[in-house]
């Protein structure tokens, strides 16, 4: 057996999740109180709601697309769940049944407009996000009249800090979501067409695949994500607020970069957004308890997502010179 | 052997799950450390507020005469709410003994401070006053240090009244809608107001930013040509209505004031550009927090609100202090 191989194969396939590791067990060594159960868990609940933003923006990316309006738009969520949520007219479990459900119905519908736009007029979606960005932001601001909505029901506030097994509840939606995407993306035809919709979108459609279609789902599948996201950001932190979300878009295309997916489309995985959406948690919680300033952890931060992009690069390289070997 | 996808996940998996495990029932080693360790939690340190403030309290702790550890951190804007519930949440962990925090929001941060408080962290609030009817509805009781903004904001207000006549103009730039601080200054400015009968003639939010009070004072000079006074909830918002102004060229017929006395404020007071402002202290804040948190530990009596000083500053009383 080739070890030269294997270790190309390793660096290849699994260089995001070899890093975690080596991160991790930097912090075990050099930050105290990082390797306790409490700091897991938090790092557990902290990543939760960047891991199932990062979800979506990794079907969008992997059409070449953009989602700057995440933010945003999972600011719109929480507000309309939370207006539907605080009704005095509805039983609560009613209550809680609709707000999620209009949660994910608003993120849905944000994102079928930033799809069927930017696919019906040939626009990029760097351009149609950034409306949709502050269209979200406006009316969230809009509806609930700029004000922080809370007092949601106790049975709803209670679930959010609720484990399982040890395992944080909000955690263990997000890692369902990124399991059952995962599954799509790696086992389906719907997934293995819009790899190749990113790839090559002409020969995709020359092969009889709708590639404007593939090109509005993805921001459907965005919009779900976020109206998801936006109901463990409320079990989270108990409130509903037009101002919050500014620049999680960033973190989430980070977290979607570091895992290796390729800006420009057709490359990337699920398990590797994973690891880049703890890479990032990881970072920010290990950093902070090291003692480093404000300034210091925002630099270093950017470093590492320049370097998970440098990185991607030479991996390119050995995967191309492993196929050109076979 | 075939190296699959399948395989290399499963190792590494497993090396994560190792280092978890090994994390999980590895008992914190070493003695353990008895001087207090205190963590200051603030806003946006981009603010020069906060910035004064975290120098302040390292400068206590390096020459205070009661020994303890410090770590102090702050969100990258204003609005990062989350990011604040974040630190919180990372210094619980860390089990620090004492929380000083200026919450970003007055009702989100309430319930991870209550489970703060429930790990046997004293936690102490200053700067932005938690919602009380929040607190009251969880039953908690966290000590509030920080400056009367209702009456500092009276103060700056009545000044720049005393400079109109009744039935004049004025606007009102608050802050953030949903923060207390912001809501008590315009309480503040509008009380003073309608003691001296002017006609508030608006109230914007520039949500704490410069950049922002610029666009909305531009626009709102054109809508109200005679205003003459623009009230704003704090420095960074003066200043930009300060440039606004100049741009439209009606720097001498409009007065601004401001809240906080920010340094980059202090030229601009001295030329008349902004006629008055006030200081609450920001360090001062900090460190009277710090001192509450400190004797909590010790005694373990629980302590009431403190207010802190706040003066109003014009062009002359930055000459007397010169003189």
């Amino acid at each position: 057996m080739n070890t030269k191989r294997i270790m190309h194969m390793l660096l290849r396939e699994a260089g995001v999740g070899i890093a975690l590791v080596l991160i991790c067990l930097l912090f075990v060594f050099i930050a105290p109180k990082f390797a306790t159960m409490l700091n897991f868990t938090n790092i557990l609940v902290q990543i939760s709601i960047n891991m199932v933003l990062a979800i979506g923006l990794t079907f969008v990316i992997l059409l070449g697309g953009i989602d700057l309006s995440v933010g945003s738009v999972l600011a719109l969520c929480t507000i309309v769940a939370g207006k539907v949520l605080t009704m005095d007219s509805l039983s609560v479990p009613m209550a809680i049944i609709l707000a999620v459900a209009a949660s994910i119905i608003t993120g849905i519908l944000c994102g079928l407009f930033n799809g069927y736009v930017s696919n019906r007029w040939n626009l990029h979606p760097f351009i149609v996000t950034l409306g949709m960005l502050n269209i979200a932001r406006g009316a969230a601001q809009q509806i609930s009249n700029s004000r922080t909505i809370f007092s949601f029901p106790a049975v709803f506030n209670n679930f959010g800090s609720q484990t399982f097994a040890g395992v944080p509840v909000i955690f263990l939606i997000s890692l369902i979501m990124i399991i059952i995407a995962g599954f799509m993306l790696r086992k389906t035809v719907f997934g293995r067409v819009i790899y190749a919709v990113g790839n090559n979108e002409e020969s995709a459609r020359l092969s009889g695949h709708n590639s404007g279609f593939y090109k509005v789902i993805v921001f459907v599948i965005s919009g779900f994500c976020v109206g998801v996201a936006a109901i463990l950001y409320m079990l989270r932190l108990n409130m509903a607020s037009p101002i919050l979300g500014v620049g999680f878009e960033l973190n989430a295309i980070a977290a979607a970069v570091i895992g290796g997916t390729s800006m420009f489309g057709g490359k990337g995985s699920l398990l590797g957004t994973f690891f880049g959406a703890c890479i990032i948690g990881v970072l920010n919680n290990g950093l902070l308890l090291i003692g480093m300033s404000d300034n210091a952890r925002l630099m270093v931060t950017g470093f590492i997502i320049v370097a998970a992009v440098v990185a991607d690069y030479y991996r390119a390289r050995v995967s191309l010179s492993l196929q050109t070997e076979q | 052997m075939k190296v699959t996808r399948l395989t290399i996940t499963v190792i590494l998996s497993a090396a994560l799950f190792a280092v978890l495990l090994y994390s999980g029932l590895k008992p914190s080693f070493g003695p353990r450390n008895t001087t207090p360790h205190i963590a200051l939690v603030m806003k946006s340190l981009a603010n020069e507020f906060f910035l004064t403030m975290e120098h302040e309290a390292r400068a206590h702790q390096k020459s205070s005469a009661t020994e303890y550890r410090l770590t102090a951190n702050g969100i990258r804007n204003e609005t990062d709410v989350s990011g604040q519930v974040r630190i919180i949440e990372n210094m619980i962990a860390q089990d620090v003994d004492a929380l000083i925090v200026a919450p970003a929001d007055s009702r989100a941060l309430i319930p991870v401070c209550a489970q703060a408080i429930q790990q046997g962290i004293v936690v102490i609030n200053i700067d932005n006053r938690f919602n009380q009817q929040t607190l009251a509805a969880k039953s908690l009781q966290i000590p509030f240090v920080g400056p009367g903004n209702r009456k500092g904001a009276k103060m700056v207000g009545s000044y720049l009244a005393d400079h109109l006549e009744a039935g004049d103009g004025v606007a009102v730039l608050e802050g953030i809608p949903t923060a207390h601080n912001s809501q008590e200054r315009k309480a503040g400015f509008i009380e003073a107001f309608r003691e001296k009968a002017l006609d508030i003639l608006t109230i914007r939010s520039a949500e704490w930013d410069m950049e922002k009070a610029n666009i909305v004072v531009a626009a709102l000079i054109n809508e109200y040509p005679d205003v003459k006074g623009i009230a704003c909830a704090n420095d960074s918002m003066a200043l930009g209505a300060v440039a606004a102004l100049k741009a439209a060229g009606k720097l001498n017929s409009v007065y601004v004031v401001g809240f906080d006395n920010i340094s980059a404020v202090q030229e601009m007071l001295k030329n008349g550009q902004i006629l008055a402002t006030a200081d609450q202290f920001g360090g001062q804040i900090a460190v009277n927090g710090i001192e509450y948190a400190l004797e909590i530990l010790k005694t373990g009596t629980h302590k009431a609100d403190q207010e802190t000083p706040v003066e109003l500053i014009t062009k002359q009383s930055i000459e007397n202090n010169n003189e």
